[in-house]
């Protein structure tokens, strides 16, 4: 029964983080119909603009997370302009060479920048956690769901009050539409694609303290933000929260209730992806994916 | 007419530039050291190329007339690229030595590209069995790294001394290589040193949450968790361990508890963690008596390497500087570039280096030639080493964590 309660509450945690590591993928993929495959690297930049700005600066990664999230964005919106702007009407080979290519090029600019070395932020709230009974709530995971929630929200908020995030939605809902209603869809692309990063930024800034940060932790998870998305809908960002409570859920119990099961999770998560499609090929709550 | 007189021309530049490439290859030695310079194990490759660009460095740069040239590959992580870069540099570059890569799944892939030319190959790095197994009997082939039952066979012994019989252990291994190799030593030796393996959980490499692997140990009550992981895997296990409060006397890893990466990453979470190593940071070990300057003591190769790259030398760094230049030194010794000379030179080498004395024995397993099985099984103690295994090493006792 112990072990019931610790995995709702594992998979909840867990479910926050993935929540936020792929809303931006979905975001981005929804408005700019190109799946963002330099994500992981957003993460990556985030997490280590978190390290740094703790280990020389002293600055808590929550409290850079704000600032480094901007750079990144910023930075993002530079490299649209220059490279995927370009693209944007190219056959999706190209754009997924693009990515790729841009994806294993920051890579590496890290590598030669900070080297491989492993490393994390060590906080005091990463290293301890509430304890009921036998539950334990570390406050690292619950900060960091918190943290997802209030980012999500304030997207949802953004997305449905404001007036860019209105012409947000309708970009991605008809560009050619939204184009003859006055909205200047480029300058909209490229800020859908600067909150992408900045949200994967902000991921990279929560993870700084729960996971381990290196030039190459991006690729495993924009494959699981990929299958996240995949999972809820491309292109919906509220199916997008729900494939990845499912992932989370279905990784974590598999984990708790299968011999050796964190082996098997992520096994186990995409057979659950797989079934959905064959089920529901649009996701949980995707709109069908045309090319308009 | 100025056809020919082009052709001309061209033949003769291509005959002096295959002429003085010819010269150049004879005047050089060449030495080639594919390496994990990017991919998931950049951390590997970086250091094994600093060791060895400074063991040519401190050589000299020269052997005898001859300047000594490093060809340096990386192979990416990447097991097709290892192939790649092997291939290419003893087919097309013809170098008969090779020193690298590091990574076990690196090394494997590299053995059918060895096989194709044999040229004389040292491994600073690979705790692999089944690399022992695949190089079994071969004279060319140089091991500087612990193998894996290495890591168990000192550490289960010391614990033994240290607590006593009949307690349990648990162990969380990752499903790559790595992790899955080692385990079944992990087990023999626990086992043998009479402990009772409660759990045994595989942990998924990059896992996300790691703690529904030690809420299933909780519930085991060992009294010792070994952790057969890399060092990324590492730092997340020994954080969510140090969160869970697991109220696991003894913690025990395989090398990286004495990486400062991994210490610095896992802050208070590092204290008290148990490793088995050839080097520790501070570690007394005096200098050749007769090559000082190539083999210093180990706390003067230290200064030499923070002056040098302004940072602390870390396990591998040692290793491959200490490789590197007993190759050089064999090929001094040996006074010709002919590889079975030179591996017979430095298969008797006997020098007092900074992981020990460099005599090459055979294994177990049927490898010829393993440097360095002198272990040492360390706690950590905040930023100390506390030496607890050989008891004549030994300069202090087990602490149980709280």
């Amino acid at each position: 029964m112990s072990l019931f309660w610790q995995c709702i509450v594992d998979s909840l945690l867990l479910g926050g983080l993935y929540s936020l590591m792929s809303i931006g993928l979905s975001l981005g993929f929804g408005v700019t119909r190109i799946i963002n495959f330099a994500h992981g690297e957003m993460i990556m930049f985030g997490a280590y603009g978190a390290y740094f700005a703790s280990v020389l600066l002293g600055v808590d990664p929550l409290l850079s997370l704000p600032l480094v999230s901007i750079v990144v964005a910023v930075t993002a919106a530079v490299l649209f302009k220059a490279l995927i702007e370009k693209v944007l009407n190219a056959p999706h080979i190209n754009q997924i060479l693009l990515l790729f290519g841009l994806s294993l090029a920051l890579q590496n600019v890290a590598a030669i920048l900070w080297t491989g070395d492993a490393r994390s932020v060590a906080t005091p709230y990463s290293l301890t956690a509430y304890e009921f009974d036998l539950l334990l709530v570390p406050h690292g995971r619950i900060i960091a769901f918190i943290v997802a929630a209030i980012l999500i929200v304030a997207l949802f908020c953004w997305l449905r009050f404001s007036e860019l995030g209105r012409a947000t939605r309708a970009v991605a809902e008809n560009g050619q539409a939204a184009t003859l209603m006055g909205i200047n869809v480029s300058r909209m692309y490229m800020l859908s694609f600067g909150i992408n990063a900045a949200l994967g930024a902000a991921t990279g800034a929560i993870s700084s303290f729960l996971l381990t940060i290196t030039p190459f932790m991006g690729f495993h998870m924009l494959v699981k933000a990929f299958a996240i998305v995949v999972l809820g809908g491309l292109g919906s960002v509220a199916g997008t929260i729900i494939g990845a409570f499912a992932l989370a859920f279905a990784e974590t119990w598999v984990s708790y209730y299968v011999p050796e099961g964190n082996g098997w999770a992520e096994g186990v998560a995409f057979i659950v992806l797989l079934f959905v499609l064959i089920i529901r090929p649009k996701g949980i709550l995707g709109q069908a994916v045309a090319v308009h | 007419m100025s056809s020919l007189i082009k052709r001309l021309g061209i033949s003769v530049v291509v005959a002096g530039a295959l002429a003085s490439t010819h010269a150049t290859a004879q005047d050089t030695i060449r030495i080639g050291a594919p390496f994990e310079l990017s991919g998931r194990f950049v951390a590997y490759g970086a250091q094994g190329k600093r060791g060895v660009e400074m063991a040519v460095d401190v050589y000299g740069g020269k052997i005898g007339n001859k300047k000594i040239e490093v060809l340096f590959r990386d192979v990416q992580s990447n097991n097709q690229a290892a192939v790649t870069a092997f291939t290419e540099l003893t087919q097309q570059e013809k170098v008969d030595f090779v020193i690298g890569p590091i990574a076990s799944g690196i090394v494997a892939a590299s053995v059918p590209a060895w096989r194709q030319s044999k040229p004389l190959w040292i491994v600073p790095g690979s705790s692999s069995t089944q690399l022992e197994d695949a190089m079994k009997g071969e004279p060319l082939f140089f091991h500087t790294y612990p193998w894996a039952y290495q890591y168990h066979e000192g550490t289960a012994k010391a614990l033994a001394d240290a607590m006593g019989k009949g307690k349990k252990v648990a162990i969380v291994y990752s499903d790559g290589a790595y992790g899955r190799e080692q385990l079944p030593w992990a087990k023999e030796f626990y086992t043998k040193n009479g402990f009772t393996v409660v759990a045994t959980e595989l942990v998924r490499e990059g896992a996300a949450d790691l703690n529904p692997v030690l809420q299933k140990i909780r519930l085991t009550r060992p009294d010792v968790l070994v952790g057969i992981v890399q060092t990324t895997d590492a730092i997340q296990l020994a954080k969510q361990i140090h969160v869970a409060k697991l109220n696991i006397p003894v913690l025990v890893g395989t090398a990286y508890p004495q990486l400062q990466e991994w210490a610095q990453a896992t802050g208070e979470a590092a204290d008290g963690w148990i490793g088995a190593t050839t080097y520790l940071p501070g570690m007394k070990r005096a200098a050749d008596p007769k090559l000082a300057k190539l083999f210093p003591s180990l706390n003067d190769w230290e200064a030499d390497f923070k002056k040098r790259y302004n940072r602390e030398p870390e396990f591998l760094d040692v290793t491959n500087y200490t490789s590197a230049m007993m190759l050089l030194v064999a090929i001094e010794r040996a006074g010709t570039t002919d590889k079975e000379k030179v591996a017979k030179e430095l298969a008797t080498l006997n020098i007092q280096t900074m992981l020990g004395t460099s005599n090459f024995v055979p294994t177990p397993g049927g490898a010829v030639h393993q440097a360095f099985n002198d272990m040492v099984v360390f706690q950590r103690d905040g930023d100390k080493f506390v030496v607890l295994f050989p008891a004549d090493a030994a300069d202090g006792k087990l602490k149980l964590k709280k």
